[in-house]
């Protein structure tokens, strides 16, 4: 009998249910993935933005702080984004950029 | 440290990482959570960590002393100290100079010479919502809604999951600690997760941002300076920028939240859609109205002791709706128009309740509805009661000239953030479908894609969320 009790005490359950509706819908948490499905697509994200978001790269090292390590890193991602330059990657980020500045600039 | 951000990005990419080498261990993973969501609280300051803890640790205690307590004055003691405490910490951080400033004020007054010294005390971000956190444990446990907690890794994990740390939504104990007891065995809805994210990142970066540095920004900072119709725009603009800002984060956070294997409630159901003002607290920041529904509206005696005490409990209950935002006059005005309207709305029940609209009066009802949002946000948003005072003089008077500030460029984003009020549901769940049905690898690719286009088109640096504030 205390074995019992204490397991249940061990096990809560919540007594009322929620009346919170989910954000995203049983419907739509039918079909889904792993932990490492997870872990690979944000893998693969990360590395599509470094190819394509490269020219942001530089000032975000560059706000990480001071000393060697942080100097080295701040080169690197300059390589790194000289080296996409070359490969004519930093284009559609830069035609966005110039429209974006364009399109503000227009008036009525 | 903010969402839409590469240093972001990189700390979610070792979280997701250790979710899949830790795989079965829920133990482990939890932990580790904690562990992270410690370390993103202390991007901010790393003293707010010992706040975020000691707001755990009372919570965990007073659960367990009311669950223990012999008898029910006991338990109500309990949940009484327990709840002081609580709203203690947050009265101290974000009132007690507005406190020290009125008792001078007051002490000037008397003629009195002496002046309490200001603290100038630094807010720690998200205290309004781990304190509401813990509130609604305690009082769920008290009134025997959820079943008290037992291991303390759980309540430290409830009260801190960075996802929802610091701006919610506001995640109920009997919704999230039963998600802590045993593993989902549900996959992880990726599909649905990625277009949550891709769909804040646009709102955040692109709208909110153009539409507050490029109209919404310039106008209320001078209202004197513009006329009616940039004044008009602008409070639209408003309107969207609050919504695509603060519905975004919550994207964002219910987004997370689903690939770290957890579920989170709607924080946001097209608020702007609304025909009623109660219909339009049923879709914006649900948590939060929710919340003051079950822990302030329904401990006052909500509708149940006459008509009267009903708009009494309704305007008292926006109106701390309001002061919980910050104490200054301008959220009491906006909590107070708020609670009027609900309330003037129920009284108007008998009238407007039970029939059913025409398609013309509920075009009427939403613009209506809308335009009274609209109003109460010009307080919300301006500086002080006086300049919100001011913004509407000139909303009443000055509709010579034309638009000065807005661009094409910003009224079509206001227009585009309406718009998405008005899309039906079906069409976020079949793209979400759409998106489930792509490999992972490949939704990667498309997600960095998207980013990176949503990058380029947004401004440098990423303003933060206007809901960190409160």
């Amino acid at each position: 009998m205390v074995a019992l009790e204490r397991e249940l005490k061990e096990t809560p359950q919540p007594v009322a249910a929620p009346t919170t509706a989910d954000a995203i819908p049983l419907a739509l948490r039918r079909r889904g993935a792993s932990a490492r499905q997870v872990l690979a697509m944000t893998i693969v994200g990360v590395l599509a933005l470094a190819l394509l978001a490269s020219r942001d790269l530089p000032s975000w090292v560059g706000r990480l702080g001071d000393g060697p390590v942080a100097e080295r890193a701040q080169t690197l991602a300059t390589e790194w984004d000289d080296a996409m330059e070359r490969f004519g990657l930093t284009r559609p980020h830069e035609a966005l950029r110039a429209w974006i500045s364009w399109a503000l600039d227009v008036r009525w | 440290m903010l969402f839409p951000t590469l240093g972001f990005l990189l700390f979610f990419l070792i979280v997701a990482a250790a979710m899949a080498v830790l795989d079965t261990r829920f133990a482990a993973k939890k932990a580790v959570l904690v562990i992270a969501s410690y370390y993103f609280y202390a991007q901010w300051d790393w003293r707010f960590c010992f706040l975020l803890a000691a707001s755990s640790v009372l919570s965990y205690l007073a659960g367990q002393l009311i669950d223990a307590a012999p008898d029910q004055r006991r338990r109500q003691t309990i949940l009484g100290i327990a709840v002081a405490l609580h709203l203690g910490l947050l009265g101290f951080f974000k009132y007690f100079d507005f406190f020290v400033s009125s008792a001078n004020q007051l002490a000037r007054l008397l003629g009195l010479e002496h002046e309490l010294p200001f603290i100038e005390i630094l807010l720690p971000v998200g205290i309004s919502f781990f304190t509401f956190h813990g509130i609604s444990y305690i009082t769920d446990v008290y009134r025997g809604d959820v079943a008290v907690c037992r291991n303390p890794l759980d309540m430290l994990l409830y009260m801190s999951f960075f996802p929802q740390l610091v701006a919610g939504p506001i995640v109920r104990a009997a919704y999230f600690l039963p998600q802590l007891a045993r593993p989902s065995a549900e996959p992880i809805p990726i599909g649905p997760a990625l277009l949550l994210i891709l769909v804040g990142l646009f709102k955040k970066v692109v709208i909110a941002n153009y539409v507050a540095t490029g109209l919404v920004d310039p106008v209320f900072s001078a209202p004197t300076s513009y006329g009616g119709p940039d004044l008009l725009l602008a409070t639209y603009g408003y309107a969207v920028q609050i919504y695509c800002d603060f519905s975004a984060y919550s994207d964002m956070a219910i987004a997370l939240a689903a690939l770290l294997g957890f579920r989170f409630p709607a924080n946001f159901n097209q608020p702007y859609r609304a025909q009623r003002l109660r219909e339009f607290w049923q879709r914006w920041h649900i948590s939060l109205s929710t919340w003051l529904r079950d822990y302030l509206y329904k401990p006052l005696g909500g509708n149940r002791e006459g008509r009267l005490k009903t708009y009494r409990n309704l305007l008292l209950t926006m109106l701390l709706g309001g002061l919980w935002h910050g104490a200054a006059w301008k959220f009491i005005a906006w909590g107070a128009l708020h609670g009027g309207g609900l309330a003037v709305e129920r009284m108007l029940e008998p009238w407007i309740g039970r029939r059913a609209l025409t398609p013309a009066a509920k075009i009427i009802a939403t613009l209506v509805v809308f335009h009274f949002v609209c109003l109460a946000w010009i307080f919300f948003r301006a500086e002080d009661f006086a300049m919100a005072s001011l913004y509407i003089g000139g909303l009443a008077s000055g509709w010579g000239g034309g638009l000065q500030q807005a661009g094409p460029l910003v009224v079509a984003l206001i227009a585009l953030g309406l718009a998405g009020q008005f899309t039906p549901d079906a069409l976020f769940d079949r793209a979400a479908i759409a998106f489930a049905r792509v490999p992972s690898w490949g939704l990667g690719a498309t997600a960095g894609i998207v980013v990176a286009l949503i990058n380029a088109l947004g401004p440098e640096g990423v303003a933060p969320f206007i809901y960190f504030r409160f």
